[in-house]
């Protein structure tokens, strides 16, 4: 029992930053309708970031944060300015490819520029340990569930009660009618992708200290991602939170029950399963699938 | 009769490579060949038929893999293991297509990337079965014969050439009827319109199988060759990035052209190999290329052709 | 009755007591419609009263609730679109519908690809048997391209042509799929009133020349009084009239459906 709270535990933190990239993600297909497969380098250029600012610079771990902050930001920008040009009237394949595109080259130039060493954070937090009950997690891995929450939470209320927010829902559900009513379409596309690279590159940050960082990562970490979004329904920041838990949970059990070759597979059938069976996601809302 | 000309043409003045073209020269236009077989399955199902995979090296490695797999544990020669894995890649597009007649745009590329992702793992994590991250070494075609008749040795690097040539030559033929039956027209029919498809009485679901296995059956034949002709089959030959690198030849050509593919697979073939000491650059180049061309030029090279002819006309 | 009298009278299509539902509403409801040999019924009705629906019943991309759908005397009511158009129904749609990419030729040919006897191995073999075949095809495509005017735009990408010319390609490309029955959805919409002219006379030709019978779905009521023998009027997905389009269009309930108070009925409701 003991040994499957702890497995419990560490599925809640991998959940967690699933949740995080999976949330921005979800954000950028629900409101600007772009499959974005470069999210994941969001992730992995945030986890170098901050390694690069918390032991190369040696910058404490709350202005490296804040530096992975600024830099997601403005890789979110960049990355909106390539990507959202050819959504409109066109095959919705388009921004897979482009976006794909801009991935391989994301990876390419870290692995040219940083190389392929994998790399892992060390701080002075990962020794102060955690004890919950049986369950032990050191500091650093502790803060990750908490981070998700917090900026889960904000995102929420942000889009309950802000004008942004409703801007953004606006785009979500009618985007003719919302650009008629005078919202700033542009802007609402930077707004939602530099909100979904600050989350994902937070992400990358926080779980620099559980799995290593390398330029390859991004792949999996949008997988995963991808996988999230599925379950969780296109476009549902709720239904992102909750099922990005769930994949975290059931690949911990998974690995420490079924053995870990298999930990990376089992989200990929549960996709296909879901896809197969409630094409509008577990917990998503009637979508149309095209 | 036109095409056939120059189609036999072409095909025997590639047959005079190893005449000119030394030992480097001669892989790339092998590696060249295999993409264009590549592409040319690719783009029966992502650009005739409309449904986008990003698994195709996935198919490659299913090819290759049985190869290997059945040299190891049967002993099995080329004209057994080639059939073998055309049909069995064939077998895995079913079952990839099955996902497809469900979903459609986004969800089926994620559907197929995932497909891919998954063959990949167990590619290296089934140890016991392939070889794992090492993969499996493959003997190589040695003395051979056709029904027993035509014999010859494929030893040196000129044979394996000529017999991806032949492959090739057999591809395009194979595609260009495909594409000119009625089958190729209903595929094109459910690209168009799913719906006024069905209302024509078209079964969009066999067709849409269809196209998934003949475009994995394809990649299965490419696989199953290159294996003998790189001696070994390993995992990291098969992975999203080569599936990227046939995307963005099928792209840069013109998906849903016949031309295209061929066209694109030189010249994202030879460019890049060619880099020299910028090889290191090569997935870069790709990933500017496959963002430029479908931004700037969804249509490819065969739509700059297209529009050029209609200019002049 | 004798047993050839009911041979010549059993309808071409017979949809009994046809219920579909969406949600809370109820778009068709208990609606009858027969079609019978060599027959033009059209089938009318205001804005939102069901025709649409009841057309996608009858070519399967609906499931009905309830009722059942028989169409030259066999039970079709859960069989898939492509079926029906492999057993005789044809349709053309209110939203016109092309296959974009292709020449007019290959938009005719697509149709035809049901009747095609031999293999689809000759066709990929390209055996001289399926070459035949398809020449055959291809000079039939070609011939009622030439009724519909429209031979001149054979090898031309169907999109170049005008809305009014893509409109007569698709009635061209059901009637070259050799149907029994032919649903057309609002065909004169969207045309200038001489082609409206043509329209008719092409409609009828379709009857008389080549034995289709067909269900008309129309507004523009000049069309249908020139060429339906019957007339089926749909109000809020009930069957509120049946009969010759004179008498019919006389009708009270029906006048009232398309004007009167049915309106402020349905407000109050």
């Amino acid at each position: 029992m003991d040994l499957f709270l702890q497995y419990l535990a560490n599925g809640i933190v991998v959940g967690s930053s699933y949740v995080l990239v999976a949330v921005g993600l979800t954000l950028i297909f629900g409101i600007l309708g772009i499959v974005n497969f470069a999210h994941g380098e969001f992730y992995m250029l945030g986890g170098f970031a901050g390694i690069g600012l918390a032991t190369v610079l040696g910058l404490p771990l709350i202005v490296s944060l804040l530096g992975v902050v600024a830099f997601a930001a403005l890789l979110g920008f960049l990355a909106e300015q390539i990507l959202n040009r050819q959504v409109k009237d066109k095959d919705p394949t388009n921004s897979i490819v482009s976006s794909f595109g801009l991935a391989v080259v994301l990876q390419n130039a870290a692995l040219l520029v940083i190389g392929p060493q994998p790399m892992l954070l060390r701080t002075d937090l990962s020794m102060v340990p955690v004890e919950i009950g049986p369950v032990y997690l050191p500091l650093q891995r502790a803060l990750i569930p908490v981070a998700m929450i917090v900026l889960v939470g904000a995102l929420h209320l942000l889009l309950r009660y802000t004008w942004v927010g409703m801007s953004l829902r606006a785009m979500a559900q009618q985007p003719t009618v919302a650009r008629m009513c005078g919202i700033r379409v542009s802007r609402v596309a930077i707004v939602t992708f530099m909100t979904g690279a600050v989350f994902a590159g937070v992400a990358g940050f926080l779980m620099s200290s559980v799995f290593m960082v390398h330029p390859l990562i991004g792949n999996m970490i949008v997988l995963k991602a991808f996988t999230v979004v599925i379950l969780g329904g296109m476009g549902s920041v709720t239904g992102a939170a909750a099922a990005g838990l769930m994949l975290g949970i059931v690949e911990s059990m998974t690995s420490a029950y079924l053995g870990n070759g298999l930990r990376d597979i089992v989200g990929f059938l549960m996709v296909v399963i879901v896809l197969l069976a409630w094409p509008q996601g577990i917990f998503g809302r009637k979508l149309e699938r095209s | 009769m036109k095409h056939l000309a120059l189609f036999a043409a072409a095909i025997a003045l590639l047959a005079l490579a190893p005449v000119v073209l030394g030992g480097h020269g001669l892989s790339v236009m092998t590696l060249t060949l295999t993409n264009l077989v590549l592409a040319v399955g690719l783009n029966l199902v992502a650009g005739y038929c409309g449904q986008f995979s990003f698994a195709q090296a996935a198919f490659f490695g299913i090819g290759a893999y049985t190869t290997a797999i059945m040299s190891r544990d049967l002993g099995t020669g080329v004209w057994i293991n080639l059939p073998a894995g055309i049909i069995i890649a064939g077998l895995f597009g079913l079952v990839l297509g099955v996902p497809a007649l469900r979903v459609k745009g986004h969800f089926l590329a994620i559907v197929t990337i995932a497909f891919q992702t998954v063959v990949y793992l167990t590619l290296v994590q089934w140890t016991d079965f392939t070889g794992g991250q090492n993969g499996i070494l493959v003997p190589g075609v040695g003395e051979t014969s056709i029904l027993g008749i035509i014999r010859f040795n494929v030893q040196s690097l000129d044979s394996y050439y000529w017999l991806t040539l032949a492959l090739a030559a057999v591809a395009i033929v194979v595609a260009w009827r495909l594409v000119h039956s009625r089958l190729g027209r209903e595929w094109i029919a459910v690209r168009d319109d799913e719906t006024l498809a069905q209302a024509v009485g078209v079964n969009t679901t066999t067709t849409k199988l269809s196209a998934f296995v003949a475009s994995a059956a394809f990649a299965g034949a490419a696989g199953a060759l290159n294996a003998y002709t790189m001696r070994t089959a390993a995992p990291d030959d098969f992975t999203i990035f080569i599936s990227s690198i046939i995307l963005a030849i099928m792209i840069l050509g013109g998906k849903g052209t016949f031309l295209g593919p061929i066209v694109g697979a030189f010249i994202l073939t030879i460019i890049p190999e060619s880099l020299g000491e910028f090889s290191r650059y090569k997935m870069l180049f790709f990933g500017v290329l496959l963002i430029l061309t479908i931004t700037f030029l969804p249509g490819g090279i065969m739509q700059l052709v297209r529009n050029a002819r209609t200019r002049r006309a | 009755m004798t047993e050839t009298e009911t041979n010549m009278t059993r309808p071409v299509l017979e949809a009994r007591g046809i219920v579909r539902r969406f949600g809370g509403i109820t778009a068709v409801d208990g609606v009858d419609v027969t079609v019978g040999q060599g027959e033009i019924v059209g089938l009318i009705g205001p804005n939102g009263s069901g025709k649409s629906t009841m057309v996608n019943l009858l070519t399967g991309e609906l499931a009905p609730d309830k009722g059942t759908i028989r169409f030259a005397g066999k039970d079709i009511t859960g069989v898939a679109p492509y079926r029906r158009a492999r057993l005789g129904i044809a349709r053309s749609f209110q939203m016109l519908r092309m296959f974009t990419s292709m020449s007019v030729e290959d938009n005719m040919l697509t149709a035809t690809h049901i009747h095609m006897k031999r293999g689809l191995l000759s066709s990929l073999l390209n055996l001289p048997s399926a070459r035949a075949e398809e020449d055959e095809v291809r000079a039939r495509a070609r011939d009622l391209l030439a009724m519909f005017e429209l031979e001149q735009f054979a090898g031309r990408p169907v999109t170049a042509l005008s809305i009014g010319q893509q409109r007569m390609v698709e009635l061209a490309r059901g009637v070259l799929s050799g149907p029994k029955l032919f649903l057309l959805d609002e065909p004169a919409a969207g045309l200038a009133p001489p082609n409206v002219d043509r329209l008719i006379a092409l409609i009828k030709r379709m009857r008389d020349e080549f034995g289709i019978s067909i269900l008309l779905i129309e507004h523009d009521m000049r069309v249908v009084r020139e060429l339906c023998d019957r007339v089926v009027v749909l109000d809020s997905g009930e069957l509120i009239a049946e009969g010759h389009p004179e008498t019919v269009v006389n009708d009270p309930a029906v006048i009232e459906a398309y004007i009167g108070k049915g309106w402020s009925r349905r407000a109050q409701a």
